[in-house]
């Protein structure tokens, strides 16, 4: 073998050994998705709280629920500081919306769809009417930027006509006639909005 | 996905040098891609952050099995070659693919990168966390070492 020569029977090598196994990789698309489907993560506490707070036509009940629970924590809090003689930090509720929240947020929607043609964006922000996502630089990342303001929202995929609920960066998925949604809570801190 | 799959698949290939390993790899890669695609940012190539992923799930798998070791590694690849063309010495690739095995990590992925996956030294430094120079160092001396084991097999043969 020639000295120089190594870079390209290197090459040679690796290709051959990818193909010779190339059988290894059927139905690796189909097992990943499975296993990402099978997956429905728990909601944290925060994300509970936040849904019940979110302006949507179920939350008036939970939200004067919490801010109930919220105002009696802040005023034992208030009570006990007072009794204590201290001039203690105003206590607000944290979970409350403020108004600097209630502004629109520039919410990010990515999806990798390599090979995609077409891929959308559903929700209830939208009255589940298509959003288009763009992939500017053919790397099959879609994307869309979408003002929401802060809220409970629901959504999927739509990737070449075919029903994608399952966002891994959902906070939440929801489960409706056997077909997945996404959640993704806007405003109110951490909701990577 | 598609059209990582081979890529992803021949980086775990030649970094583990195991064909279950290297299947294990590149399905952990792409769950974990999926799990930290908010992590993804634009202005970065996907490519680039998925190998960055299977890389580091290669490496830590090998450190891992290094540190706990319970059954000797195979070292070679199996059910790959038919014995007939090695015999008939006519089998270059798998003197390569042999000798690659026995190079160490530091040396063998960076040779991986460049000439499976056809990366520049700079993306190759930006996957495995090393200085674009220590890249320029690692393939030239890969090379050397490479050949000199491919040379030792023959001499053996």
């Amino acid at each position: 073998m020639k000295p120089d020569n190594i870079e390209v029977v290197l090459r040679e090598a690796l290709t051959e050994e990818v193909a010779s196994a190339a059988h290894r990789l059927e139905g690796l698309e189909e097992r990943i998705v499975h296993e990402l489907g099978d997956r429905c993560p728990r909601p944290r506490i925060i994300d509970r709280l936040r849904e019940l707070l979110a302006p949507t036509r179920h939350g008036r009940i939970g939200q004067l629920a919490v801010l109930g629970v919220t105002a009696a924590i802040s005023l034992s809090l208030g009570l006990i500081v007072a009794r204590n003689g201290q001039a203690g930090p105003t206590l607000t509720p944290a979970l409350a919306p403020t108004v600097a929240s209630r502004s629109n947020h520039e919410v990010l929607f990515v999806v990798p769809a390599i090979d995609a043609n077409k891929v959308s964006v559903v929700g209830d922000f939208n009255g589940w009417e298509e959003t288009p996502l763009d992939d500017d630089n053919e790397d099959g990342i879609w994307t869309a930027t979408i003002p929401l303001s802060p809220g409970r929202y629901e959504y999927a995929f739509v990737i070449d006509g075919r029903w994608w609920g399952q966002d891994p960066s959902a906070h939440d998925y929801v489960q409706t006639f056997g077909q997945y949604s996404s959640v993704r809570y806007v405003g109110g801190g951490g909701d990577g909005a | 996905m598609s059209r990582y799959k081979d890529a992803v698949f021949g980086l775990c290939l030649g970094f583990m040098r195991n064909r279950a390993d290297g299947e294990d790899m590149t399905h952990d890669a792409f769950i974990r891609g999926y799990d930290n695609l908010r992590r993804y940012h634009l202005d970065k190539r996907f490519s680039t952050w998925i190998f960055t992923i299977a890389a580091n799930l290669c490496r830590n798998k090998l450190r891992y099995r290094k540190n706990h070791p319970v059954v000797e590694q195979p070292r070679h690849m199996t059910g790959g070659k038919d014995p007939a063309s090695i015999i008939a010495g006519e089998d270059r690739q798998h003197r390569v693919a042999e000798a690659l095995n026995r190079l160490p990590y530091g040396y063998r992925a960076p040779l991986v990168l460049r000439f499976y996956n056809d990366l520049s030294y700079r993306e190759i430094g930006e996957i495995l966390g090393i200085p674009e120079g220590t890249v320029k160092t690692r393939i030239h001396r890969g090379k050397a070492m490479l050949k000199e084991l491919v040379l030792e097999g023959r001499d053996d043969a």
